[in-house]
């Protein structure tokens, strides 16, 4: 039996209308491309407003009117649409930029590079059974070939008997890469069967 | 033209046409086919269970209505698990949507009919924080100072389970669920690096080889692998939702993948075998 | 001085050096500051969040003013609509997406659609396999190997029928893929911090937009 949930038939609506462009390019799923970048926006404006107001307004109604100097800069955000007055969008995004590469970078040594490296290092390559043995081998060769294959600055790293190195760290991230996209195709059916068992279940009400 | 060429030549539309009746089909009819519980996910499952009672997680949604339908199953399951074992959750947001998942996933946990929690002893949800690595570290560094208000603006002072919650030090895991690789990351960078805490993490499948490294190297003590890891979890906790649902409509919907594949690939030698001779 | 790129880009060194000192130097007043910057920086991503739906405004107007044939304008009006009616709804009553009506827009809207496009990509996938995926070379034949592998060990049956192919599956994950994805971690890292450190000290200025 058919839902008579008008929320249940939008949402079903909606559905099917992101769906038909896998069949062909069609109006209704123009219609739902719009709505989706508009109401999007919306999302983020709404929820925008909300942060300023809990993280920033809350602070200045605390008595920290220190804060009206981040809403002077978040307007000041907005002056990168006028072609007079474009530069001052640069101090409050230099703020945010250098915020967030600070935040990003120092964590990132320590984690990217000095964890992964001390891992490769330290793992035995000799373990207690053959195909632990095979593992780590199979896990060393892979980590040093793969790093070799980004050094592009040094051409001869790339060519005669070394270039080896490099061309198994090439194999390596291929049998990786294939394996992600394994992972993908999982994910990407994982996900749209979510949508159909929506309208089977809640709209259509067959199972 | 030859059968392998006919073969290889299916409109657009046939081949959508499949894929849709691969997934429909097996939501019809399901097999109820066993699962095998990867390593990643019965980490997770071991860390969390390894907890004693009490235990504060931090707990990120970092997702939205596109990861819902692989993400939220697992985040119900790891929620059930938590509350069965009476640790104190305070749940964030990093993601814009996540304040829009939080109230589905509840409805799907139901923690104060199922285990007796109540909000604001047992678990809190301080809602969406902007900025994703820069919510992070403001979190773990000084919650309070940042933080006011929970997410419908109630204020945190006085919530007994944030009395005892300042920052990292005070959080025994880290656990979050994300389809943005920002956050991902940011959990390892932030919690991990700088405070050398204990993270699990759950992305999509698609992100699980990028952050292996992690795992592999001890800074992710499990991962949450997808809607593979959410049929785990699912499994392990003992309540079993839409993720082992979606399994036996994987088994079709693979198996068609992996006939395109087969037929592609043999039509492809085939006449190139058939213009080489 | 060009005050209005230097200054930019000595706040942006500025911010930075004290995250990455907070981080390496324990030093309380590195840290208060860096709270400080922290507590900043996210009610600036609040205002930030604005600015796409600005630019929104900005190229739909305009198509919708010039209403030139085949441009689709029409549904620029759609989407400007629906941006200002889910704004107003939003936050007309005070409680922002935490409203009944907002929730229920959300559900009905939003989440299927989103989820829905995310998605959709599984038939892309699909006649990717069905039209491209070939093993034309060995290259090609190596990632070829491990996603026909993976696909197989992700799908119940398989394993159901012989558990070999699911530890196949889980063995690829393990050596293969923590080898070659650490490596590329280590670069991902390396590049991460080599941008960072040209940010910070002025060398990479696209940030800064136009002169």
């Amino acid at each position: 039996m058919v839902t008579m949930d008008p929320q249940i038939w939008l949402a079903a609506f909606f559905t099917i209308a992101a769906t038909s462009y896998a069949f062909r390019d069609n109006a209704v799923f123009k219609f739902a491309e719009y709505t989706f970048i508009g109401v999007a926006a919306a999302h983020q404006i709404v929820m925008g407003v909300k942060n300023i107001r809990d993280y920033g307004w809350t602070k200045i109604m605390e008595g920290q009117i220190i804060y009206v100097v981040v809403f002077v800069l978040g307007i000041m955000l907005y002056a990168r649409f006028h072609r007079d007055y474009y530069w001052m969008y640069r101090f409050p995004i230099a703020f945010l930029v250098g915020n967030g590469v600070g935040i990003s970078i120092r964590a990132a040594i320590h984690s990217d590079f000095i964890v992964q490296v001390s891992e490769t290092a330290r793992t035995p390559l000799i373990a207690g059974d053959a195909m632990g043995t095979i593992n780590a081998i199979i896990t060393f060769v892979g980590a040093v070939t793969a790093i070799f294959h980004f050094i592009f600055t040094q051409e001869k790293l790339h060519v005669g008997a070394v270039g080896w190195i490099p061309k198994i760290g090439r194999w390596m991230m291929l049998l990786a890469f294939g394996a992600s996209f394994g992972n993908t195709v999982m994910s990407r059916f994982g996900m749209y069967q979510g949508r159909v068992v929506f309208l089977l279940r809640e709209w259509l009400q067959v199972i | 033209m030859s059968i392998w060429e006919k073969l290889t030549s299916l409109p657009r539309e046939i081949v959508m046409t499949l894929v849709m009746l691969s997934i429909i089909v097996p939501a019809l009819n399901p097999l109820g086919l066993p699962l095998m519980t990867g390593q990643m996910s019965q980490d997770w499952y071991d860390t969390i269970d390894a907890l004693p009672a009490d235990s504060v997680v931090l707990f990120d949604v970092g997702y939205g209505s596109g990861g819902y339908p692989s993400l939220g199953p697992g985040n119900i399951a790891a929620f059930h698990q938590m509350f069965d074992k009476d640790l104190k959750i305070v749940i964030m947001a990093t993601s814009l949507e996540g304040t829009l998942m939080y109230p589905l996933v509840m409805a799907g946990v139901n923690p104060e009919g199922n285990y007796g929690a109540v909000y604001g002893e047992d678990y809190v949800f301080i809602g969406y924080i902007a900025g994703t690595q820069t919510a992070m570290a403001g979190v773990l560094g000084d919650l309070h100072d940042l933080v006011t208000n929970d997410y419908q603006g109630n204020p945190i002072s006085g919530m007994p389970i944030l009395d005892n919650v300042g920052g990292a030090d005070d959080i025994d895991l880290v656990a979050y669920v994300t389809t943005s690789g920002d956050i991902a990351e940011g959990w390892v960078y932030q919690a991990y690096s700088q405070y050398n805490m204990a993270v699990v993490g759950g992305t999509l499948s698609m992100m699980t080889t990028s952050i292996k490294p992690y795992y592999d190297s001890g800074q992710l003590l499990g991962i949450m692998d997808g809607i593979k890891g959410a049929a785990d979890l699912e499994f392990l906790t003992g309540h079993p939702g839409d993720a082992i649902v979606s399994s036996d409509i994987l088994t079709f919907s693979q198996t068609l993948v992996l006939i395109f594949i087969a037929v592609g690939n043999i039509s492809w030698f085939m006449t190139r075998k058939g213009g080489s001779s | 001085m060009d005050y209005k790129r230097d200054i930019p880009l000595a706040i942006t060194f500025l911010v930075g050096v004290i995250a990455i000192g907070d981080y390496y130097t324990g030093i309380q007043a590195v840290t208060d500051t860096f709270n400080i910057i922290k507590n900043w920086g996210i009610v600036l991503q609040g205002f930030a969040l604005g600015l796409g739906a600005v630019n929104l405004f900005r190229v739909h107007g305009k198509r919708i003013s010039a209403r030139k044939e085949g441009t689709d304008w029409i549904f620029s009006v759609v989407l400007l609509v629906m941006l200002a009616v889910h704004v107003v709804i939003g936050l007309i009553t005070g409680q922002y997406e935490q409203g009944e009506t907002y929730n229920w827009l959300y559900n009905s809207i939003y989440l299927p659609i989103s989820s829905t496009m995310y998605s959709s990509l599984a038939f892309y996938m699909a006649y990717g396999a069905y039209k491209v995926l070939r093993a034309r070379n060995f290259d090609a034949a190596l990632l070829f190997i491990t996603a026909v592998l993976v696909i197989i060990g992700n799908t119940p049956m398989f394993p159901a029928i012989y558990p070999g192919f699911f530890h196949m599956r889980e063995w690829i994950f393990g050596p293969i893929v923590s080898g070659a994805y650490r490596g590329v971690r280590i670069g991902i890292g390396i590049g991460a911090v080599v941008l960072g450190i040209k940010t910070l000290i002025g060398m990479e200025t696209g940030y800064l937009g136009r002169r």
